[in-house]
């Protein structure tokens, strides 16, 4: 009830601004790192690291969404861990570099997405349970299915994947067509459908949501659904971008995926979601880590810089910058006056 | 008492019964038994830090074949420590509590594990951890340590890029995470031979660019030097097959993949195969990858537990194993039918390891 009430406060002021300025935010910074890529790092921006980087980003920015959806319930999935490693051996270990098993493999991968997103969906859409609680859980029944899948042993991916993960469709990396369809198409339906407006009212005020007869739980619960769908997708285009994908890729998604839903300006407490922002937040965050690595510093100011970024990125939004602002000028006269 | 006899009866029984078999067993083999395997029944126990990637399984499977050569074993127990510095413990002490008279560590933690490794000792059961060092001291804390002179791969790398590279040129290696003692090994080597000759240059983070062996961070690693350096003319990576992901990024970038410095895995012989008739630069020379240290382990292990000859050398050598220039000792191999995840240096058949990493 204290977080409806919260939430109540916090969306219907400023969420439109929000919207706004999470978007602008990330388009000043990601124009920002690429203009600063051209003049401290010119290599990091040659068409070889550009065809390098963008699958990887693509693949974060569909995961991305799918934890945007989550975030917009008020929420957060932890799993995207385990459902995406499962995701990725499954469609290598299946088809065992047969391409005929290939299609079968992907149809079992997103089966075992809708499993574990509805498993997701009833503990915390149905029965209430904390999302941190409920997704540290289903991570981990993920990656036990994980190693009972493989033994934690890797499989080279099928050669018909790798094309499609590492190949080019008119000088564009493949999944780069896969990641702005998805934006497109998650975007469309939550702005532009009327059960895409209940999700997200359902979000921004679960009793006024309630008042108006709207199943809450059964939109949450569908949150946590296409959330593992997209993860999925994430998965089977990453599978085909690391030929030798290891048992644990998903590893590499967590704190990226909820990084970018921050950096995007979707607000932690729920409410609206920011997509398009949360799709171009993993093109920031995927050029950053291509920048500082072509800056040949160390690993360790590689890390340091990545954390830097992303606290600067919290910061903005998190930060009261206004209320911080108007209490500044009342300082200065104060001690202007003395003279 | 009564059931204590029959327990005895029993265990007489079927302690008969296991050295028949196993006497049919030297019979139908027309070799006699290794000099390493003397005369004196044990059972053999074999625990692992971290079981679960091909390379493991595949060195698991060598350390069995390895012991089953010798009749004197009676059983090979074995215990994964799954990356968990606690389960691999407890797995060392739950060996000595069954009874193992000889015990073979992998001890991935180093010297977290060398406390267990003494009581081990300390309980009279034969101790030999290899690959990794858990410090202490051999006669004091454990029987031998079994090592692998990572510098010496450094050096069979080096003197490859002499050979081929002899004019010079730019260098550039990769490792696993930031400061992992074996990439820190391995670049001393290659230094001490390339150093003198003064016409190689080493490129990217020193002394290596930091991939955590992992495929992903290794592809962006990649790129981002290719963009960076115009010309590099040999890689050395001790990680061969998590490579094949990232060289096409070369041809991405319009340039030929270069020279390769690295070590074995069936996906990289099958690469080269595929590529290297594109990419005229590309010459491989690859050491072996080790898979047959977890042998020279277990036969000192045997040796000292069942009154066996010892094996001449604690040091399990590196072992050149590809050379695309020569063929020698051997030319690329591939065995595309295979899975990718085999390794062709190692003494396990390879269908035997496909079954293995199929499972």
């Amino acid at each position: 009830m204290t977080g409806s009430v919260a939430s109540r406060e916090a969306v219907p002021r400023g969420s439109r601004r929000l919207l706004n300025r999470g978007l602008a935010t990330v388009v000043v910074a990601t124009g920002g790192l690429f203009a600063a890529s051209l003049l401290f790092a010119s290599s990091s921006v040659t068409k070889g690291t550009l065809l390098t980087m963008l699958p990887f980003a693509s693949a974060l920015a569909i995961a991305s969404l799918g934890q945007t959806l989550v975030v917009m319930q008020g929420g957060i999935d932890l799993s995207v861990a385990g459902g995406l490693s499962l995701y990725v051996v499954i469609v290598t270990k299946y088809p065992a570099g047969d391409n005929a098993r290939l299609w079968p493999a992907i149809g079992i991968a997103f089966l075992a997405a809708v499993g574990a997103g509805l498993l997701n969906g009833v503990l915390i859409g149905r029965l209430r349970l904390n999302p941190i609680v409920a997704t540290l859980g289903t991570n981990a029944l993920l990656f036990g299915g994980v190693l009972w899948y493989t033994s934690g042993i890797p499989t080279t991916t099928t050669a018909r994947l790798a094309r499609v993960g590492g190949g080019t469709w008119l000088g564009i990396p493949a999944p780069v067509y896969f990641a702005v369809a998805a934006t497109a198409l998650v975007t469309a339906v939550v702005k532009l459908t009327p059960p895409g407006r209940r999700f997200e009212g359902v979000g921004a005020n679960e009793t006024a949501a309630l008042t108006a007869g709207v199943r809450v739980g059964r939109h949450r619960t569908s949150a946590y659904v296409w959330a593992q769908v997209l993860y999925c997708l994430a998965a089977v285009l990453h599978a085909g971008i690391v030929n030798q994908p290891t048992a644990y890729e998903g590893n590499n998604y967590l704190l990226p995926t909820v990084a970018a839903v921050v950096l995007g300006g979707t607000s932690l407490l729920g409410g609206r979601g920011n997509l398009v922002a949360t799709a171009l937040a993993a093109l920031f965050l995927s050029q950053l880590d291509q920048f500082v690595l072509a800056l040949g510093v160390t690993y360790a100011t590689r890390q340091l810089v990545q954390a830097g970024a992303l606290a600067v990125g919290v910061a903005l939004y998190t930060v009261n910058w206004a209320a911080i602002a108007r209490r500044l000028p009342v300082r200065r006269p104060a001690s202007v006056r003395p003279t | 008492m009564r059931t204590k006899r029959g327990g005895a009866l029993l265990a007489l029984a079927l302690t008969c019964g296991v050295a028949m078999v196993a006497a049919t067993m030297s019979l139908a083999t027309p070799s006699a038994a290794p000099p390493w395997c003397g005369p004196k029944k044990i059972k053999l126990g074999f625990t692992d830090g971290f079981g679960g990637n091909s390379w493991r399984l595949v060195t698991t499977a060598s350390a069995r074949a390895e012991a089953e050569k010798c009749p004197s074993v009676t059983s090979i127990d074995y215990a994964d420590g799954q990356g968990n510095t606690q389960k691999a413990i407890s797995d060392i002490q739950g060996m000595v509590a069954k009874g193992v008279d000889a015990l073979v560590v992998f001890p991935d933690a180093g010297k977290a594990i060398l406390p267990a490794l003494r009581s081990a000792y300390k309980a009279g059961v034969v101790t030999v951890p290899y690959r990794v060092t858990p410090g202490g001291k051999a006669g004091v804390d454990y029987d031998v340590f079994i090592d692998t002179p990572f510098s010496q791969a450094g050096e069979n790398w080096g003197k490859w890029i002499l050979r081929v590279l002899p004019k010079g040129g730019n260098v550039l290696m990769l490792s696993g995470p930031k400061g992992n003692s074996q990439g820190v090994e391995e670049n001393k080597g290659l230094h001490k031979i390339l150093d003198p000759s003064g016409k190689y240059k080493f490129i990217g983070e020193q002394p290596f660019e930091v991939t955590n062996w992992d495929p992903a961070l290794t592809q962006k690693v990649l790129s981002a030097a290719i963009a960076k350096y115009p010309k590099i003319d040999v890689i050395v990576s001790d990680f061969g097959p998590s490579l094949v992901g990232s060289l096409p990024e070369f041809n991405k970038s319009g340039r030929n993949v270069p020279s390769l410095a690295t070590s074995d895995g069936n996906v990289l012989g099958c690469f080269w195969q595929k590529q290297h008739a594109k990419n005229p630069t590309f010459k491989l020379f690859t050491v072996s990858t080790q898979n047959d240290h977890a042998r020279l382990a277990i036969d000192w292990a045997v040796a000292l537990a069942t009154d066996g000859k010892k094996p001449s050398t604690t040091h399990f050598p590196s072992l050149v194993f590809e050379d695309s220039t020569t063929g020698k000792p051997h030319p690329v191999e591939c065995q595309p039918k295979l899975p990718g995840d085999i390794y062709l240096s190692a003494q396990l058949p390879a269908e035997v390891q496909a079954k293995l990493v199929k499972k």
